[in-house]
């Protein structure tokens, strides 16, 4: 994949520039994607105020989280929105990836450069704005080794969705329907590691931190950076394991991408 | 009248035959389901009642909502704003019989279906292993499912005004999705409108929203009496709406296309 990088950039480029040429649409579009952060905190922080805490967490060190989800979701999005099942469902259909295969570059390389979402960033810069907040909410005495912790847990939350996104694609290319069934890790995923895990019973909280490790990635880091201990079972040094564990998931998701490549065998005509 | 009522079969029919979509909305219901009621669960943990909730209000809320998701966000909700963009609508305009009518009967048949298969497992299963707070008795019952076929309506009657932007301007996306987070938002989707601050809920509480969800939730969780009448006086003013902009829009319509 790497000797084409230079290509790869060219059509990242390309599909920048292209919706660029409409700008107050892809201006919209951005707002938009960043505004659903906004609200979806402010709606959490209209209730969690009126309880004043849940788990023993207070609203700004419940929307840190929120706002790392949201964070690692832009970041994940900006590249693998085209994975998603409804798109890759219209790129088989259309026999596009018919002619993705034909070409000398890798499939992956070439679907995810092709379709480069700068709407995105707007999401990605709404999650830091809200870290930024909620850290300053909860007095959060930055350091290197926190800011550090904050980082390491949006790399590997959004390398976990991504290899989400790798799964569904790869299961799209086998039933060539999209399904509605891959968003309930995306955005159920989000969700999920929004609130601190201890609110979870031990079933939801095995599969969301050693199955879909995403409770892993952002929860554990989260007690690092808020300087709190972690409840039995998930100590905070476990954060430094998050970066393995989700790289073993992306690779997994790039199998199961393969996979589903071998099985294409695509609509005709 | 038969004519519409085989329109609303048909529609009925449509969804009833998406199956793997079934199956896979059931699961995402059912997943953002566990996942509110965990919340919900440990926000109670210390507190009895909450802006006037307890916790059996706040996990019929949730159920409810699960159960209306795709109803009032119907993954069909562009359909119409494509065909109008296209030019397919005026083929709406030359059928036989009202075209509002005909759009509407179609539509609740879809939805409808949805009810069926969705809605009324969930809040089945949901019951079953939680202290939900919905109506004893058959009558309860009865109007918490009116309530429900109401929300249905307005969702219809309120997508129709926001599809029918097509007619005047061909970028109503860009324009539904920055006001989509605040409908989101104030209709109840995020958290219930109860705990929003006081001025808030109360312009909220007039507002064509609150049919879609909480009116519903208060049928099964407060009286039903208030709820179902602002659903029906929503529907009869959105009914006026919806028909000035079709008559308004059917004048000015131009097709392109040769």
């Amino acid at each position: 994949m790497a000797e084409h990088l230079g290509v790869y950039l060219r059509l990242a480029a390309a599909s920048v520039r292209a919706t660029a040429r409409r700008p107050a649409y892809l201006a919209a579009r951005t707002v938009s994607a960043g505004l659903i952060v906004a609200i979806e905190v402010a709606g959490v922080l209209l209730m969690l105020d009126r309880f004043g805490s849940i788990g023993g967490w207070r609203p700004a060190e419940v929307v840190l989280l929120f706002g790392l989800a949201f964070t690692a979701q832009g970041l994940a999005l900006v590249f693998g929105d085209t994975l998603e099942a409804d798109k890759v469902s219209q790129l088989v259909r259309r026999g596009t990836f018919d002619q993705v295969l034909t070409r000398p570059t890798s499939p992956l390389g070439w679907v995810v450069a092709s379709y480069v979402d700068t709407r995105f960033v707007g999401r990605m810069l709404a999650g830091a704005a809200t870290v930024v907040w909620a850290t300053d909410r909860a007095g959060v005495a930055w350091t290197p080794g926190r800011a550090l912790l904050a980082a390491l847990a949006v790399a590997c939350a959004a390398a976990i969705i991504f290899g989400v996104l790798l799964v569904a694609a790869g299961f799209t290319f086998v039933t060539v329907q999209a399904s509605e069934a891959a968003n309930v890790l995306l955005y159920g995923g989000q969700y999920l590691a929004s609130y601190p895990m201890q609110i979870y019973g031990s079933a939801l909280r095995f599969v969301f931190v050693w199955v879909v490790p995403l409770g892993l990635a952002i929860y554990v880091p989260a007690l690092g950076v808020l300087g709190r201990q972690g409840p039995p079972g998930l100590p905070g040094w476990l954060a430094w394991l998050s970066a393995p564990v989700a790289a073993a998931f992306l690779a997994l998701g790039g199998l199961a991408w393969r996979a589903g490549i071998r099985h294409y065998v695509g609509t005709g005509s | 009248m038969r004519a519409y009522l085989a329109l609303l079969a048909a529609g009925f029919q449509r969804q009833t035959s998406y199956r793997l979509a079934l199956a896979a909305g059931l699961t995402t219901n059912a997943f953002f389901g566990v996942v509110r009621t965990a919340v919900f669960f440990a926000l109670y943990r210390e507190r009895d009642q909450v802006a006037g909730l307890d916790v059996a209000d706040a996990l019929t809320y949730v159920w409810i909502l699960e159960g209306l998701f795709a109803v009032v966000w119907a993954p069909w909700f562009w359909e119409l704003a494509e065909a109008i963009r296209s030019g397919e609508f005026v083929v709406e305009l030359l059928r036989p019989r009202d075209p509002y009518l005909r759009l509407l009967a179609f539509d609740l048949g879809r939805t409808l279906s949805v009810l069926a298969l969705r809605t009324v497992p969930t809040l089945a299963v949901a019951t079953l292993v939680l202290p939900l707070r919905l109506p004893g008795t058959v009558g309860g019952l009865a109007l918490l499912g009116v309530s429900m076929v109401l929300a249905a309506v307005v969702s219809f009657q309120l997508r129709f005004l926001f599809g029918s932007a097509a007619f005047w301007t061909p970028d109503y996306r860009s324009l539904f999705m920055l006001v989509f987070p605040v409908l989101w938002l104030l209709s109840g989707f995020v958290v219930p409108v109860d705990f929003f601050p006081g001025p808030l809920r109360a312009l909220v509480d007039w507002s064509p929203l609150i049919p879609l969800l909480m009116a519903p939730v208060r049928v099964a969780t407060a009286g039903a009496g208030v709820a179902v009448a602002t659903q029906v006086a929503w529907v009869a003013v959105l009914w006026l709406a919806g028909r000035l902009v079709l008559a308004t829009a059917s004048r000015r319509l131009v097709v392109h296309g040769g």
